[in-house]
């Protein structure tokens, strides 16, 4: 059920690569890429992930060591002035920080997935957090904010449901959300926040007043292409699309919901989020019968991961959150982030397989 | 849960994450409402904007034409090199001056100042670098691409009027269309062609009064653009339909043989107009001084033009003022064949005894006014011929005040003509509202002010357009037809969507008729003839077998015995011929040089040579022979004009 839905969404995402580039190779790229993504998929379904998470470490540290290796000029290639992607002869490039979620949800299940009795001590926290800062520290340097920013989700999931203290996640929330407004104002006038940042948040709270044309641009676009797409879509009027213009940037990446928007509309939009809700759920189902703590870990920060994704990228597109580089989970067109997210459902399904196993 | 774990509510705490995951896809799913459902529709308006551009495609403006073909205005594509704001950003405008005037054959000085003018203009103002470019230009402009990327060429179609100022007045000039005028009905509420912010149109002349026939519809290209403005597809192209073509009833060669008349004239001041006394068809109207049309169709955008455009507007010679429908003259002795016609008809004399004493003046309350000259009691043709004023005193005084009005009235003389140029005037007529708006402190209306409302001075202020109708009604027996430039706006076929026009003429309705008896008609028709042809004050335009009838006049400007130099009194002639049987009639006007048989009637004399020789070539050579002669012929009788004030 989950590979179906898996499948589903990922050839819907197919179409609309077509849809936002016809004439580029992405589309054909990303049907090799669920085929690949399928068969590793499968490899993991079947394979005991009790003994995957027993090898975490390994994983851990080879993945950490790709980090480092991407960041050597000539190794890693450079685009729009981050060094994210290794190029690997006859394969094309893949980025490491893709694949890092992995180890590092293991990393966390393993240290977290001992029976507990008790909330956690501080200690545990600081270990959980150092576990999640090594990569994040190395995706800060390529500089890459918006992938670092999708590890976050992954311990606060892992801490959360390892019994945190809920005082802490009050606090923690209170203070988050209390910050925001002041980080605002101090940001804006130390010169921390850059005006082309200032200007992107700008467009989010005032779209009309904004500079459209400036930094305010994607937003703008994003928010005109998905409005346009109206209730059913503009797939079959024939019109030119806002991407075949390259008035979208980025059509096939951050903003394919934006072109889902354009051409399938309200009700495309809809069911593409009602796909993602049964399969967030069929995961946290999942989570429930998981024969220990361990796997339970695993989905449910697999689960807060997707969710979080699908969030900014979603909040993105429809003019809610500042532009932030993150895929959408099973739809954006990229080999490494279709093999990871695929790889993590198989997570999903090794642990739900091994119920009856066991 | 397989793994036994109830501490700290594990099950609650999965079950607030997958309700904040719901949640979340909840509140991106109302968004989407809001974006999609609630206002997709302005979105995918907003999509449509910035995809879709329509390229106007300007239609041509008709072309003008004389009544033989001779193209008089058309509109011919320049170009310009201009600079472009966007690509000078950070660069050194004075590195540019030297290799641009070089390039381009401009003053360096030139250069300089126009880069100076600029840093002061707003930043969407062009820079011209040169106008009118020829083809080298453009060439060298294609071939430094690279160098001067901000170099741009801008193709401009301009109108060309004549030079020299030629028919100036009457053609008038295009110009963009102001905010003001976009408001005003008269273009807002034209829905055929509707006009836009931008457009070009007729400001003055010919141009503003048949704008809409001479304005074609513009065509346009609707494309899709991509978000650098690229041109992706086309998905409509809408031909532009041309304006149509104006025929005018001008004659350039007349036209041009008047305004050489003025030119050469003392003063280089003053009016003729030509017309067809049978049909108003306006020959030639010349008003000098004039002014280049090209100024305001070509070079107002730039600051030098604007600079000439608001000299020409301050100068107290008035260049821009068409003379012929805005100048208000003291008619002088031109009104006395008016009153004649009028003193016949209304009984003041009769064919049998139209004798009335001249005795060289005439005596009211205490106040002698004389006459230029003693003429004893002669009849209605002598004292046409030697333009007696007393006579006209006291055929004033017994036609009455009522009766000049009622003469004023039959010629129209209160009314404007009904020319078909923007900003006629009307004439000022004697009436007692007039007298006691014109001298508050003595309003009353007095025997002594008919008498000088009866030879055409102090309450009497014409155009000569509107004295040339009315002279020409007296030629052709009692018709007044509405004098008019337009004979033809040429048909244009169907275009596209724009349905065919077709061929337009001046709307000239029936004339007015003023019961001229025919013995009546002779008579003063025959003082006209004699004024001309028999030692009278007008011999200076005589042609051998052509007969022309007129009348001189001098307008007073200033009171008698000052009229010297800047102040000396206006010339007048009006005239027709054959007297008996009209096919042209005219009026000059020179401004202040004095009495009207010196220097109208000359003038006049020279357009009707050049008339004949187009539409009598056989009396043209004759009359050439007298036009040699003519100097001699006028010094014998310069002498009459120096004895009094008023022909």
């Amino acid at each position: 059920m989950l590979t179906l839905l898996a499948v589903a969404i990922s050839s819907f995402g197919t179409w609309m690569i077509f849809n936002a580039q016809p004439d580029a190779p992405f589309w054909k790229k990303q049907i090799i890429g669920i085929a690949i993504s399928l068969a590793l998929m499968l490899a993991v379904s079947f394979t005991d992930y009790r003994k995957l998470v027993h090898i975490a470490p390994a994983f851990y540290i080879f993945g950490l060591a790709l980090l480092v290796v991407v960041l050597i000029p000539h190794v890693g290639l450079k685009i729009n002035g981050q060094r994210c992607w290794i190029g690997v002869p006859g394969l094309g490039q893949f980025q490491p920080s893709e694949f890092m979620k992995i180890p590092t949800v293991l990393m966390l299940a393993r240290y977290f997935g001992r029976p507990r009795s008790t909330a956690l001590t501080i200690k545990e926290i600081v270990v959980g957090c150092g576990i999640l800062a090594l990569p994040v520290g190395l995706i800060m340097l390529e500089p890459d904010a918006g992938q670092s920013l999708t590890y976050f989700p992954l311990l606060a999931v892992v801490l959360f449901l390892s019994s945190v203290r809920m005082w802490l996640v009050i606090a923690a929330l209170v203070l988050g959300t209390a910050s925001v407004p002041g980080m605002w104002y101090v940001g804006k006038h130390t010169g921390l926040i850059k005006p082309y940042q200032q200007e992107r948040i700008n467009v989010i709270l005032d779209p009309e007043n904004a500079d459209r044309r400036g930094f305010g641009y994607h937003t703008w676009q994003s928010i005109v292409t998905v409005g346009k797409g109206g209730i059913k879509g503009s797939a079959a009027k024939g019109d030119a699309s806002q991407s075949a213009l390259k008035f979208l940037p980025e059509p096939h990446t951050d903003f394919i919901f934006a072109v889902t928007a354009e051409n399938t509309g309200f009700v495309g939009c809809v069911l593409l989020l009602l796909a993602y809700a049964v399969l967030l759920t069929k995961l946290i189902h999942g989570a429930r019968r998981a024969p220990d703590r361990t796997g339970m870990l695993v989905i449910m920060a697999i689960v807060g991961g997707l969710a979080f994704q699908i969030f900014i990228n979603v909040g993105m597109a429809l003019g809610m959150l500042p532009v932030i580089g993150v895929p959408l989970p099973l739809m954006s067109a990229g080999i490494s982030a279709i093999l990871s997210t695929f790889v993590a459902i198989g997570f999903a399904v090794s642990i739900r397989l091994r119920r009856f196993v066991n | 849960m397989k793994f036994e774990d109830e501490t700290q509510n594990l099950k609650a705490r999965m079950v607030i994450i997958h309700g904040l995951v719901i949640a979340i896809l909840a509140v991106l799913g109302v968004r989407l409402y809001y974006l999609q459902v609630v206002n997709g529709d302005y979105y995918a308006e907003r999509a449509e904007n910035q995809r879709i551009r329509r390229l106007r495609i300007p239609a041509p403006r008709g072309a003008i034409f004389d009544r033989n073909g001779k193209l008089l205005v058309d509109s011919r594509s320049t170009y310009n090199i201009i600079l472009s704001r966007e690509d000078m950003k950070g660069r050194d405008w004075n590195a540019l001056v030297e290799p641009l005037a070089e390039g381009l054959g401009v003053s360096p000085d030139i250069l300089r100042e126009h880069f100076d003018e600029a840093s002061r203009q707003p930043a969407f103002e062009e820079v011209t670098v040169k106008e009118g470019a020829g083809a080298a230009d453009l060439a060298w402009v294609d071939a430094h691409t690279l160098e001067y990327p901000m170099l741009l060429v801008r193709e401009q179609p301009q109108r060309r009027y004549p030079d020299n100022g030629v028919l100036a007045h009457v053609l008038g000039y295009v110009g963009e269309i102001s905010p003001e005028q976009l408001k005003q009905p008269k273009y807002k509420d034209y829905t055929e062609n509707p006009y836009h912010p931008g457009d070009i149109i007729g400001q003055e002349g010919l141009e503003a009064t048949y704008d809409r026939y001479l304005r074609g519809q513009d065509g346009y290209r609707e494309v899709e653009v991509d978000s650098r403005g690229r041109i992706q597809r086309e998905l409509a192209d809408v031909p532009p339909q041309p304006g149509q073509d104006l025929v005018t009833t001008i004659d350039l060669d007349i036209q041009l043989a008047a305004e050489e008349q003025l030119k050469n004239s003392p003063t280089k001041r003053g009016v003729i107009v030509v017309m067809n006394p049978q049909n108003g068809e306006i020959l030639a109207m010349a008003s000098y001084p004039t002014f280049d049309p090209n100024l305001f169709s070509q070079r107002i955008s730039t600051p030098e033009g604007r600079k000439e455009a608001n000299a020409l507007l301050r100068d107290p010679l008035t260049p821009l003022f068409n003379r012929a429908i805005r100048g208000r003259y003291p008619p002088g002795s031109t009104w006395k064949p008016l009153m004649a016609t009028a003193g016949l008809q209304q009984g003041a004399i009769t064919l049998k005894n139209s004798h009335l004493v001249c005795g060289g003046g005439i005596t009211i309350g205490n106040k002698f006014t004389r006459c230029m000259g003693s003429h004893g009691a002669p009849d209605l043709r002598t004292a046409i011929r030697v333009s007696c004023d007393a006579y006209f005193y006291r055929l004033g005084l017994k036609m009455g005040l009522d009766g000049i009005e009622k003469m004023v009235d039959e010629f129209d003389l209160n009314k404007k003509t009904g020319v078909d140029l923007p900003h006629e005037l009307v004439s000022w007529t004697p009436s007692r509202e007039f007298k006691a708006r014109f001298n508050p402190r003595d309003p009353e209306w007095r025997d002594i002010d008919t008498v000088y409302a009866s030879f055409g001075q102090v309450y009497d202020f014409v155009t000569p357009l509107a004295s040339l109708r009315a002279h020409s009604a007296i030629a052709n027996g009692g018709r007044l037809y509405v004098p008019h430039l337009l004979l033809e706006a040429r048909p244009v076929a169907e275009v596209g969507p724009f349905p065919a026009r077709p061929r337009r003429v001046f709307d000239q309705t029936e004339p007015k008729i003023i019961n001229i008896p025919e013995d009546q008609h002779h008579l003063v028709v025959d003082g006209m003839w004699a004024v001309v042809n028999e030692a009278g004050t007008g011999t200076a335009a005589r042609i051998n077998g052509f007969d022309i009838a007129g009348k001189t006049g001098t307008a007073q400007v200033v009171g008698l015995g000052k009229d010297t130099g800047k102040n000396k009194d206006h010339s007048w002639f009006v005239s027709y011929a054959p007297a008996f049987n009209p096919e042209i009639s005219m009026i000059a006007l020179i401004e202040n040089v004095g009495f009207g048989g010196k220097f109208a009637a000359p003038a006049v004399h020279n357009v009707y040579e050049a008339y004949l020789a187009k539409a009598h070539p056989e009396l043209a050579d004759h009359s050439a022979e007298t036009a040699k002669n003519n100097p001699a012929a006028q010094g014998s009788r310069s002498n009459p004009s120096a004895n009094g004030p008023a022909h």
